[in-house]
Order: C-alpha cells, then sequence, then structure tokens
C-alpha cells in the first residue's frame, strides 16, 4: 500500500525558497508598475446625460457594416471589459471584422442616482441613445448587443421597442434567473431587499465585488495571487494580470432602485421568464421579439450558468434563434485567445447574413 | 539533547518569517502613496490595494507552508492524520482566504459593519450600555431607552446569525478536508503520488471549493446568508434612525431628509420628460395636420386648375401648377384658407422625435433627411 504523499522535505523547504525567492526577484517589476491602461480604442463621444456616454468606435478602417451596433453593458463592473486590451478587445476586433460599434458607457453613480428605476435605465436611457444612433445613420433600427445583465436590459428593451431593434445578440445573460447552480441567485433569495436598499441607499462597488469574490473565495483570493509569482518576472504578463485586477475593482456603486427592481423581479421573482415582468408600466413579453436572436453563452460561467442562458431559446417569439456556447468563463469570453478567434468573428457572420 | 532537525526547521521558519516580513514592508512602502489624499481622490484602486490583496492571499500560502515544515511527514505515517495537521486548526487556508477578501477594493459585509459601527462609537452613538434583553422603560428617557434596546437586540441577532453563517463555512471547510483526502486516495500508487506542496495546494483548493459550492447553494446557507444580510441591515437601520433623531434635534440636515429630495426630484424628471414628450406629441400632430392640409390644398388645387383646363381644353398645364400651390390661397369647401408652408422642426431632439413618430402613428423617423421623405400618413384616431 503506497501513501499518496511523497514530498520530501528538503524538496518542500527547497520550494519554500524558490517561491520566496521569485518574491523577491518580482518586486522590483512590482515597484515600478504603473496601473495599467486599457486598450483605449480610438472613440468619440455622440451623446452623454447624467453620467452616461455613448461612445463610437472609429477604428482605423470604413465599417463595411450596412447597421451600427450598439453595445449594452451591464451596470456592474465597467465597460472597458469590452476593450481591455489591444489584443484581447471585443469593440476592436468587431472593427476589424467590419462592424460600425457604438457603447453605452454608464459611468460611476452617485447619490443623485440613488432613485434611477429600471425604467429609467430601460424606456429612458436606453431608449434615447438608441435613437441617438438611428438619427445619425438615418435607420428605424439597429443591432443590440447585450452583455450580462446589459443583456437583460437589451431584452427588455426590445421586447418593449421592437420596431427599433433589427438584430438582437446577447453575451452571457441571465434569462431564467432561477436555475439550480446559480449561487447569485441563491444567496439573495432571501435578502430583504427594501430593507438592505433602504439601509444602504446605492449598493458600494465593494461590497458586490465582495460577493463575486465569495463565489469562489480561495481561487478568486488566494491561488491566483499564488499563480501570479510566477510571471512576475515577466512584465507583459504582469501587466496584463495588474490590468485585470484593475478591472475586477474599478467598479460603480450600484443605483438604489433599479439594485431593488432587479433583484426582486429578476433574481427573487424570475418574472422575466414567468412573463410577469413590467417595466415603466407595460408588461414585457419575450414572446414579442421576433427579430432574429444571437444568443452567446460561455460553459463554464460561475456567474451566469450556462442554463440561465440557454432558457431564452423557449421564451424569445423569433423564428430566427442562434446558440452559441463558447468553451470558457464569464470573463474568458472577452479575453481569452480563443475569445479573439471565435466570438467577433462568429458575430459579425451571424450579423452579415441579415444584414 | 538538541534535535538538529528540528533547531534547523525553527531557524528557518525565523529566517523565513524574517524575510517575508522585511519583504512586505518594503513593498508597501514603495507602493505607499505619497499624498495621504492620493487614496480616496479617484474611483480607481490603488496599486497599494493591488498589493493588499496580493500580498494576503501570498501570506495565507506561505503561512501554510511553513506550517507543513514545522510537522513533516514521517515516512509511514498516517497521512489521513498529516492532511488534518497541515489543513487543520489555526492554518486554514480556507478561513484566511475567506478573511483575506476584505480589502479597500472589497469590502464584505462584515468589515462594511465593523468600520460602521467602529466610526459610531468614536462619535458616541453605541449599544454598549443598552442591556440584551427588552426591561421596561420608564421616564423622559424613555424613547431614547426603547430605541438603545431595540439596538442591542438587533446588534444581539445579527452576531447571532454572522456566527451560523461562519459555521457553516467552518463546515464547508471541513468537507473541503474530507474531499482533498477522496482525492488524495486516487494518488495512492506509483506515479501519481504528489510530491510538491504546491500540487497538495491546488488539489485542495479543488476539494475545498468543490465542498464550498456544494455547501453553498443549499438551503440552509441560503437561510443563513439571508439572515446574515437583513440582521447587519436592521442593526444599521436602527442605528441610523438613531442618528437622525440626534440631527433633528441639532438642526442638522439628515440622510432621510436628502434621500426624500432626491426622490422628489427624479419624480419631477420624469414628469418633465413626460411632459416634453406630451409637447413633442402634440407639435408631431400638428405636422401632420399640416402636411394632410397641405395635400388637400394641392388637391384642391388640381381640381380648380383642372376645371378651366378641361373648359378650355388646356392639357397637361394643371400638373406643373399643382407642383407649387402652398402658399397661395386655395378653395377648400366653401372656404378660402391661407395656409402656412409646415416648419421644419430644428430641435433634434431624440426622445421627442419618437414621441412625435408614436403620435403621428408612423413608423419612427430618424433624421431629418427620413422626416422629409415622410409625408402624409396620419392615424384617423389622431384626425378627430
Amino acid at each position: 500500500m503506497y501513501t499518496p504523499l511523497r514530498i520530501d522535505p528538503t524538496r518542500a523547504l527547497g520550494e519554500i525558497t524558490t517561491f520566496q525567492r521569485k518574491l523577491a526577484a518580482g518586486m522590483g517589476h512590482l515597484r515600478g508598475m504603473h496601473e495599467p491602461e486599457y486598450a483605449n480604442t480610438p472613440r468619440e463621444l455622440v451623446y452623454s446625460e447624467d453620467k452616461l456616454k455613448v461612445w463610437h468606435f472609429t477604428g482605423h478602417t470604413t465599417p463595411t457594416a450596412k447597421t451600427p451596433l450598439l453595445i449594452v453593458y451591464a451596470l456592474v463592473n465597467t465597460v472597458w471589459m469590452t476593450d481591455l486590451q489591444a489584443d484581447r478587445s471585443l469593440v476592436r476586433n468587431l472593427l476589424e471584422q467590419g462592424e460600425d460599434v457604438y457603447l453605452i458607457d454608464w459611468g460611476y453613480p452617485d447619490g443623485a442616482d440613488r432613485w434611477l428605476a429600471l425604467d429609467d435605465y430601460i424606456n429612458g436611457y436606453i431608449d434615447r441613445c438608441v435613437d441617438v444612433v438611428r438619427a445619425r445613420h438615418h435607420l428605424d433600427a439597429i443591432n443590440l448587443l447585450g452583455i450580462c445583465q446589459g443583456g437583460a436590459f437589451s431584452l427588455c428593451y426590445t421586447a418593449l421597442h421592437a420596431d427599433k431593434v433589427k438584430n438582437l445578440i446577447t453575451m452571457v445573460t441571465p434569462v431564467d434567473f432561477h436555475t439550480p447552480d446559480n449561487m447569485l441567485s441563491s444567496w439573495c433569495r432571501e435578502m430583504d431587499v427594501d430593507l438592505f436598499v433602504d439601509t444602504m441607499g446605492n449598493v458600494p462597488a465593494g461590497l458586490m465585488n465582495y460577493v463575486y469574490l465569495t463565489l469562489k473565495p480561495v481561487r478568486l483570493n488566494q491561488q491566483k495571487y499564488i499563480g501570479m509569482v510566477d510571471i512576475l518576472d515577466q512584465p507583459v504578463e504582469l501587466e496584463n494580470f495588474l490590468r485585470m485586477e484593475r478591472w475586477i475593482f474599478d467598479s460603480p456603486d450600484q443605483a438604489g432602485e433599479a439594485f431593488r427592481e432587479f433583484i426582486k423581479d429578476f433574481y427573487q421573482d424570475n418574472k422575466l421568464v414567468k412573463g410577469t415582468l413590467t417595466i415603466g408600466g407595460q408588461p414585457v413579453d419575450l414572446g414579442m421579439i421576433t427579430q432574429p436572436v444571437l444568443n452567446i453563452f460561455a460553459e463554464q460561467d460561475h456567474l451566469v450558468p450556462p442554463d440561465a442562458s440557454r432558457a431564452l431559446g423557449k421564451h424569445v417569439g423569433t423564428a430566427d434563434y442562434t446558440q452559441l456556447a463558447f468553451k470558457g468563463g464569464h470573463i474568458g469570453i472577452y479575453v481569452s485567445s480563443r475569445a479573439q478567434r471565435e466570438v467577433p468573428p462568429a458575430i459579425h457572420q451571424w450579423l452579415r447574413a441579415r444584414s | 539533547m538538541a534535535d538538529p532537525t528540528a533547531d534547523f526547521l525553527r531557524d528557518y521558519q525565523a529566517l523565513a518569517r524574517q524575510l517575508w516580513d522585511a519583504w512586505t514592508r518594503q513593498l508597501q512602502q514603495s507602493a505607499a502613496p505619497q499624498n495621504p489624499f492620493q487614496q480616496s481622490a479617484g474611483t480607481t484602486p490603488s496599486t497599494n490595494d493591488t498589493l493588499e490583496r496580493t500580498l494576503d492571499g501570498l501570506k495565507g500560502y506561505l503561512d501554510w507552508m511553513q506550517g507543513t515544515t514545522a510537522t513533516p511527514a514521517a515516512p509511514g505515517a498516517d497521512w489521513q492524520q498529516q492532511m488534518q495537521q497541515w489543513f487543520g486548526g489555526a492554518n486554514q487556508p480556507f478561513v484566511q482566504a475567506f478573511a483575506g477578501i476584505d480589502s479597500t477594493g472589497a469590502q464584505g459585509f462584515g468589515r462594511q459593519w465593523q468600520e460602521w459601527l467602529q466610526a459610531m462609537q468614536r462619535a458616541g452613538f453605541g449599544a454598549g450600555s443598552a442591556p440584551a434583553a427588552p426591561t421596561p422603560v420608564f421616564g423622559m428617557d424613555r424613547e431614547q431607552q426603547m430605541q438603545q434596546q431595540a439596538l442591542a437586540q438587533a446588534v444581539l441577532a445579527s452576531a447571532q446569525a454572522t456566527a451560523r453563517y461562519q459555521t457553516l463555512l467552518q463546515r464547508a471547510s471541513a468537507q473541503g478536508m474530507q474531499r482533498l483526502q477522496d482525492k488524495l486516495a486516487q494518488h495512492a500508487e506509483p506515479g501519481r503520488q504528489i510530491e510538491s506542496l504546491k500540487a497538495l495546494y491546488d488539489l485542495w483548493v479543488d476539494a475545498s471549493e468543490e465542498a464550498y459550492a456544494e455547501i453553498a447553494l443549499t438551503d440552509e446557507f441560503r437561510a443563513a446568508y439571508g439572515e446574515m444580510v437583513n440582521t447587519q441591515m436592521q442593526v444599521r437601520q436602527l442605528q441610523q434612525k438613531y442618528t437622525e433623531a440626534l440631527c433633528l434635534q441639532l438642526g442638522i440636515p439628515t440622510r432621510s431628509e436628502v434621500a426624500s429630495l432626491g426622490k422628489r426630484l427624479q419624480a419631477v424628471r420624469r414628469e418633465l420628460r413626460a411632459r416634453d414628450d406630451a409637447v413633442a406629441t402634440a407639435v408631431g400632430e400638428i405636422d401632420a395636420l399640416r402636411r394632410e392640409l397641405a395635400a388637400l390644398e394641392r388637391r384642391a388645387g388640381e381640381k380648380v386648375a383642372a376645371k378651366p383646363a378641361r373648359k378650355t381644353g388646356v392639357a397637361g398645364g394643371s400638373a406643373r401648377k399643382s407642383a407649387t400651390p402652398a402658399r397661395k390661397p386655395v378653395a377648400s369647401g366653401r372656404k378660402v384658407v391661407a395656409v402656412p408652408r409646415p416648419r421644419p422642426r430644428v430641435k433634434a431632439v431624440a426622445g421627442t422625435r419618437q414621441a412625435t413618430a408614436k403620435a403621428a402613428g408612423r413608423k419612427p423617423i430618424s433624421g431629418p433627411k427620413t422626416r422629409a421623405t415622410d409625408t402624409t400618413h396620419t392615424p384617423s384616431r389622431k384626425r378627430k
């Protein structure tokens, strides 16, 4: 009978020494590092309102797509995941494919935004952003790309303003919030969200970050940094690591009222798939979405389980529904090498076939 | 009699500890902001915060590795017992990992609560003096005493809820250990044995995360989590009320008042937008009516022009004349009315335009070019 452990004490000491030596050697690199920049793909401001901005990415080539694509990101974290770094940029890749890309940058809500409701976001902000892009292109309808919570918003928007959306793409978008593997949903089910928002007002970004980290506490808070020691002597890799750290923790607070409604209606009551959701007094019926829909989700997503996204196919009204399963996680779908190869071309080809 | 191996390990650990402390000090000093306001000035987390998180993560790992050297695996020893020594007790990397999540960029319920409570206590508010159990209160301070009692009970309830939550974390940690042993059992053959601390650590991470995920998805965890959050919010809300009562006495504006103002302001903004939309709707209807009138006028003009043409037998003239009839008075039924040209709307407000389009009952129009080509369609209900 063998023991599973064959750790030689001398070798173990050597391992510790090596680890400390790497740390010491990497210290110089870390010390000299500045806050890494995002990709900053050239862009122009085409609309702003309160803290919101709509950016038009200009790129280096003239778009070949006839219909512009407006990206609607989630309210949590910043939109720059879509343009993280030059070689890991969804928007840059879409531009290179020939798409004409716009992006809603929600900014950082503060106390003045405490009472913004989902109606203000969906029928207000998003609708006005869509109108701006439509007006710029003299079009009745444009293409929408909704990401995560922004995907849920895009679904609601399309159901309510069907005539303004030509094609809809959803990425890592939760639709059915009650799948059994949805940890976030499980945790907030017993929360008294009224008490929570009445007490906290806006929801601090730090608290949101904490909750996300506790989904995988050891992996995200310890193992990740141990892995970093191995790249301390690789400036490029280290910069990429720190850039991702910046994105993870540089996140906005959540407007209290919108948070209250989103937790109650989506996470707790699962109204989007039950067909009982109303936004601004108007019923949101996914069956009203009859335009082509491309639903992209990540197979190893720990924030939005794949089944939560897959559910869209059962509820959406369109006869032109396409589903794309990406081999990766919630973040990898934007920044992994595989994502750069697979996702933007898939989006572009799907749109081109429906232009 | 001295044990050379034990002495070496002790010395090594002391040296490693000194190295770590020196390293940490140096790194933190180099990353410390020169400007004391730097950290709070922006929303972007500082490099210092990244380092804080990094160091917390690494420290747990280093502590664990050094702990393993203090109790090295003896040949032929019970490896399961060894695992308990390496991953149990005060050396639990799971608990350390969890505790280490709190930083500037990620503040958990516990940290937020503690910081806030400390701030309250520094300011002279607190629940320390109030009895834990409700007791009858009398006299002039009755209300205040009742508030203090409620607060003390809420603090107690919150502490109990947090303890229940922590118990589940401990259980996840213990079950992670069991899973690790199950996983290790699969390595008990030549060629598959674990030969490095890092490999053992990675296996432990897999086991811990699996065990945690299983517990974190249970109804029991859900209830404990909800209770922890709700009881903590209850404490904060009671403290806020307590503070506000004092502020009112001192004439200081309270958070409730600010929130109330914000709520009203947002309601006014919505009303304003609704009115803007209503005005745009009216303007749109007027535009549509003007276009309709212009079309009627044109048709009437064509009829008027066509009659003499038929009498005189001049063909083709009516079409040319009807091309510019709008400014001239034309016969429309019995009256002759002057119809001005529709005024172009210069205010390019997207939402307004949309509302206009909706009111006019046609497809939304997107810009001047589209509007110029959109002519006379007006739904009958709007014409009433």
